[in-house]
């Protein structure tokens, strides 16, 4: 019955490398170093073997860093060597993360021969100062390009958005989303920028020669995208994530609905019998380690029953159709009003959250400050 | 030890304006007497307090014994090492009355300042030979001629008697230490008398219990000897007696004139009390010593752990700290928006930002600071007088007959072409001149009687920016004086923050008002709610800011590894709201509570 101590039914890969690193990024990303590639797949595959038997997934998830940014050679390595551990189950998700401009047949071909059914590209923006701004080398031709070329192998496409870019208008926005909207992917995510620890972009902002977009435009570019995208078709399904009916991502939902998971590669975090692991998020470190037979895992926390299930509360409500009060009792073996107490009556009474005797959920004024409730939920 | 004969004692403190030299003068003197080895040198040696190394300025005085040799006598030379900063005069005035003699340091750059004058007339008070002294002659832009001349129009001491050394160098330092000889008495007293000694200080130390610091006035205390404290009437055994060597060095007795430390198994500093006399038990007893006026606390703030819990963590941090600063004081209160804390009373600024560092760096324990103010007067209408030491204790405005606020007199010196930034400045604050000094042709003393309030938040530093830091300033309470006053009180959606309320002049009120509930805005975060922030006096509102409502806070991502990440970042945030103070449903941080100091002068 409980979720936490299930056998996983989902893994996600790391694959660090990209072309360069963008300013706003704060990934386990490394630039610059495809000499490290066929190491790397070396220790994915002593990483892989620590399974000891292939295990039967209802969803595999390549991310990064840009997993197509490998050379379809190496491609064609990683995905084999996955398709020896991982055995289809239920409809099958196989995911990959890539980078519009490697979006070229020869890759696409490799793809598609080894199961994978749904692209995420990351698009980020169609206009060229944004893309600029970000550090990202496609434009909007290459971009045109690579959606053909990707739906003549792999039918589910999902694309990133940024938002909230410095420079933007929410005349751009707007203009970003009509035009995602006539490439109708089956699945958006759609993330307000932010410029973490970390980043080039911190220590820029900090200096004042990065100026981030007031709360204001912000919050009016997020609703905009929300009711765009509704009107469109789209069912907005998560704080950032949107979808054509029948194409949520199951990956992601596992996620936030606390079932577990296995990971693989530098940085790759997994939820495995209660446990919380994340592995060293230095390539270099990672890489050394797997070598020398050690574990590659940097942190790692078991996670008590109440904390388990306060972490549960608070990513489930991220999930804009909220949370069914008795599922989580009968999962967790706590109350929603009990772990809430105070602050969720407080937080009803000022309408952030709508509470309805089977569901609670996030109103639309609590979603989009929906941080500043999370800390009340979450304990040290 | 040498055993000494009083006429070959010479008992002096060096005291001087802030940075002068005078613990690198007295660097100087350990080396030359061989008390302290070149190995074991380092600058201002005797400076050994965590603090006093960070901040490079002496905050409690420090006693040594140094001994010289000279045609043929071996001379036994008591220094106290004195802190220059006015907070700290109390220090100065109990070194005073341990000694005979005081070497007043000026320094031959900078001239006679606020503190030179202060502290010699403070040993003038006190009957003192005075050696005066012109410090830093190695550096070339001393003005020894006009420095000298100062010396001798300020404070009356002739020229000639003005000796030239450099702190740095060491030129002059045996000249010096002949006229600290020639020109100081030897202690008078009588070695068969009973024991009366000072207790000018004390310290604790963790294994051997309150070191008490001692002048020995008349008598002689032994080794093994039972003593009494006659203010609390205790009695101990001297287990251990000695002399700052300028470590603590045992020996068997101490004798008249001689200044030196005692042990005797005292658990607690609390039983001792400085200025206390010590005696022996019995009828036989001395009469116990004027001892030393208490010291005057100028400023008061509210000291609140930010966790409730903290209160009695807090209260023995405080108590532990009063034991060896008894210049600082401590009483529980309580406010309903901060919980039970103490109000504090300090020396001064500089004293409050030191107890207040000691206390975290050696308790742990996070506090919440509310805005220093001053004590104030008031008669009520039905005759009662109110000794006002926090803002929320003001009357309502209809039951005040008059309102009071300390006066301190202030002398100001600067070189002359300052002298008209100065009087606007001290006219701005409302003070009222009494008269001008010129120390000499390029130096002036200005003397304004001030409200006490505003000279301590920023008087100091205004001079020192109008003056480019040549302007020195210090104060003595006068006494109180009726003003035109107001309580300010600061509302939170509608709510009084009783730690936030404020004294001013009611013709401030209204900027004063609008820069608090600025500051504020700027210091309270964005809430789901908005959040209005008003001044008021009585019921009239007289200024309001706004801090409108959060509008976009939200993490777009949260992927499998984002979630340990996160959940670990906003438990933090809890904890961190935790530490804020809760007024109805609005968050304030801590550093808030100092708003009130923002006095909006920018925009005046
Ligand atoms: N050039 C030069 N510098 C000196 C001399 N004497 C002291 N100084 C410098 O002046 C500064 C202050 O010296 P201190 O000895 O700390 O002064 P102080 O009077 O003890 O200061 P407080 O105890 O804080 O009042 C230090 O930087 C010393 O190095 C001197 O004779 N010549
Ligand atoms: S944003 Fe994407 S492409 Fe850019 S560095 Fe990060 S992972 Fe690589
Ligand atoms: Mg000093």
């Amino acid at each position: 019955m409980n979720r936490r101590f299930e056998t996983p039914r989902a893994a996600y890969v790391h694959v660090p490398f990209c072309r360069h690193h963008c300013g706003y990024c704060n990934f386990t990303v490394i630039a610059r170093r495809d000499d490290l590639v066929d190491r790397y797949l070396q220790a994915l595959a002593i990483e892989l073997a620590s399974l000891a038997r292939p295990r039967e997934v209802e969803s595999l998830y390549l991310g990064g860093g840009t997993p197509s940014h490998l050379s379809p050679a190496q491609l064609c390595e990683l995905l084999g060597r996955l398709r020896e551990w991982f055995v289809p189950a239920g409809s099958f998700e196989f995911t990959l993360e890539a980078n519009p401009v490697d979006m070229l047949p020869d890759r696409l071909g490799v793809m598609r021969e080894f199961g994978i059914n749904r692209i995420s590209l990351g698009i980020q923006s169609f206009l060229p100062d944004k893309l600029a701004a970000l550090e990202r080398d496609h434009r909007q031709p290459e971009i045109l390009r690579a959606l053909e070329h990707v739906r003549g192998h792999v039918g589910n496409v999902s694309i990133d958005l940024i938002f909230g870019v410095p420079g933007e208008t929410e005349d751009c926005w707007r203009r970003d989303l009509e035009t995602l909207i006539a490439v109708r992917p089956q699945h958006v995510s759609i993330y307000g920028l932010t410029i973490e620890r970390g980043s080039r972009f911190f220590g820029r902002v900090r200096k004042n020669q990065l100026k981030r977009l007031d709360d204001e435009t912000e919050r009016a570019m997020y609703l905009t995208a929300i009711d765009t995208l509704a009107s469109a078709g789209y069912e907005h399904y998560e704080v950032s994530n949107f979808a054509l009916p029948g194409f949520r991502s199951r990956h992601n939902e596992a996620y936030w609905t606390g079932r577990t998971y296995e990971a693989f590669g530098p940085g790759a975090s997994r939820f495995v019998a209660g446990r919380r692991e994340t592995n060293h998020r230095s390539v270099v470190t990672y890489l050394r380690r797997v070598m020398a037979g050690e574990s590659p895992v940097a942190e790692s926390e078991q996670l008590e029953p109440e904390d388990a299930a306060r972490e549960r509360l608070v990513f489930a409500l991220r999930r804009i159709e909220g949370i069914d009060k008795q599922e989580f009792l009968a999962e967790t073996g706590f109350r929603v009003h009990d772990l809430g107490g105070p602050a969720l009556e407080r937080f009803v009474a000022w309408g952030l959250l709508e509470d309805t005797p089977q569901t609670l959920r996030l109103t639309r004024d609590g979603l989009v400050v929906s941080d500043a409730l999370w800390p009340e939920f979450l304990r040290q | 030890m040498p055993s000494v004969d009083s006429s070959l004692i010479r008992n002096f403190c060096i005291i001087a304006h802030v940075d002068h030299g005078k613990s690198t003068l007295a660097d100087r003197l350990l080396e030359h007497t061989g008390a302290v080895s070149q190995r074991e040198m380092k600058a201002q040696f005797l400076d050994d307090m965590e603090l006093e190394r960070a901040r490079g300025i002496t905050i409690k005085a420090r006693a040594v014994v140094l001994y010289h040799e000279r045609n043929g006598n071996l001379y036994e030379l008591n220094l106290i090492d004195t802190p220059g900063h006015v907070d700290f005069h109390y220090e100065v005035s109990r070194s005073l009355a341990c000694c005979e003699g005081a070497m007043l340091l000026v320094d031959a750059c900078q001239g006679v300042e606020a503190q030179t004058v202060a502290n010699a007339l403070a040993a003038m008070e006190h009957e003192l030979a005075i050696v005066p002294v012109l410090n830093k002659i190695d550096l070339i832009q001393a003005r020894i001629d006009d420095v000298t001349q100062e010396i001798e129009h300020t404070l009356a001491l002739e020229a000639e008697q003005v000796l030239r050394v450099s702190a740095k160098t060491g030129v002059g330092v045996p000249a010096l230490l002949d006229a600290l000889i020639d020109r100081i008495p030897p202690p008078q007293g009588d070695p068969d008398a009973p024991l009366q000694a000072m207790v000018f200080d004390a310290h604790y130390d963790d294994y051997r219990g309150a070191v008490t610091y001692v002048r020995i006035m008349n008598g002689t205390v032994r080794k093994g000897q039972k003593i009494r404290l006659l203010r609390g009437a205790t009695t101990y055994e001297v287990l251990e007696l000695g002399q700052f060597a300028p470590h603590r060095r045992a020996c068997q007795e101490l004798t008249v004139g001689q200044v030196g430390y005692l042990i005797c198994n005292i658990k607690s500093l609390e039983n001792v009390h400085i200025g206390d006399t010590v005696s022996v038990p019995g009828d036989q007893a001395a009469p116990p010593l004027p001892g030393y006026k208490p010291p005057q606390r100028m400023v008061y703030c509210g000291l609140y752990p930010s966790d409730g819990q903290e209160f009695s963590v807090l209260r023995d941090a405080l108590t532990k700290l009063s034991i060896n600063d008894p210049s600082f004081e401590f009483t529980p209160e309580s406010s309903e928006a901060l919980g039970f804390g103490f109000r504090c009373g300090f020396l001064g600024l500089l004293h409050m930002e030191i107890i207040q560092q000691r206390l975290e760096q050696e308790s742990d324990v996070d506090l919440v600071q509310t805005a220093p103010n001053v004590t104030y007067e008031i008669l009520t209408k039905k005759g009662e007088m109110l000794h006002i030491h926090r803002p929320q204790e003001v009357p309502d405005s209809g039951d005040i007959e008059e309102f009071r606020q300390p006066v301190v007199r202030v002398n100001l010196l600067q070189p002359t072409e300052y002298i008209g930034g100065v009087m606007t400045l001290c006219q701005d604050r409302r003070g009222i001149q009494v008269r001008t000094e010129y120390l000499s042709p390029t130096r002036a003393m200005l003397v304004y009687d001030l409200p006490l309030a505003e000279v301590i938040y920023d008087l100091h530093d205004k001079l020192k920016s109008v003056t480019r830091g040549y302007g020195t300033m210090n104060y003595e309470l006068i006494g109180y004086e009726p003003a035109d006053l107001v309580r300010l009180d600061i509302l939170v959606n509608g709510k009084r923050v009783d730690a936030l309320s404020f004294i001013c002049h009611r013709i401030d009120a209204d900027r004063r008002g609008r820069a608090v509930v600025k500051k504020l805005k700027g210091e309270i975060e964005r809430h789901m709610f908005e959040i209005a922030v008003q001044a008021a006096i009585g019921a009239r509102i007289i200024a309001r800011e706004t801090v409108p409502a959060m509008r976009k806070n939200v993490t777009a991502k949260c992927y499998g590894g984002d979630i340990t990440r996160k959940r670990k970042l906003w438990a933090k945030q809890r904890e961190g709201k935790k530490r804020m103070k809760s007024i109805g449903s609005v968050d304030i941080p801590q550093k808030a509570f100092l708003a009130v100091l923002d006095t909006g002068e920018g925009n005046k």
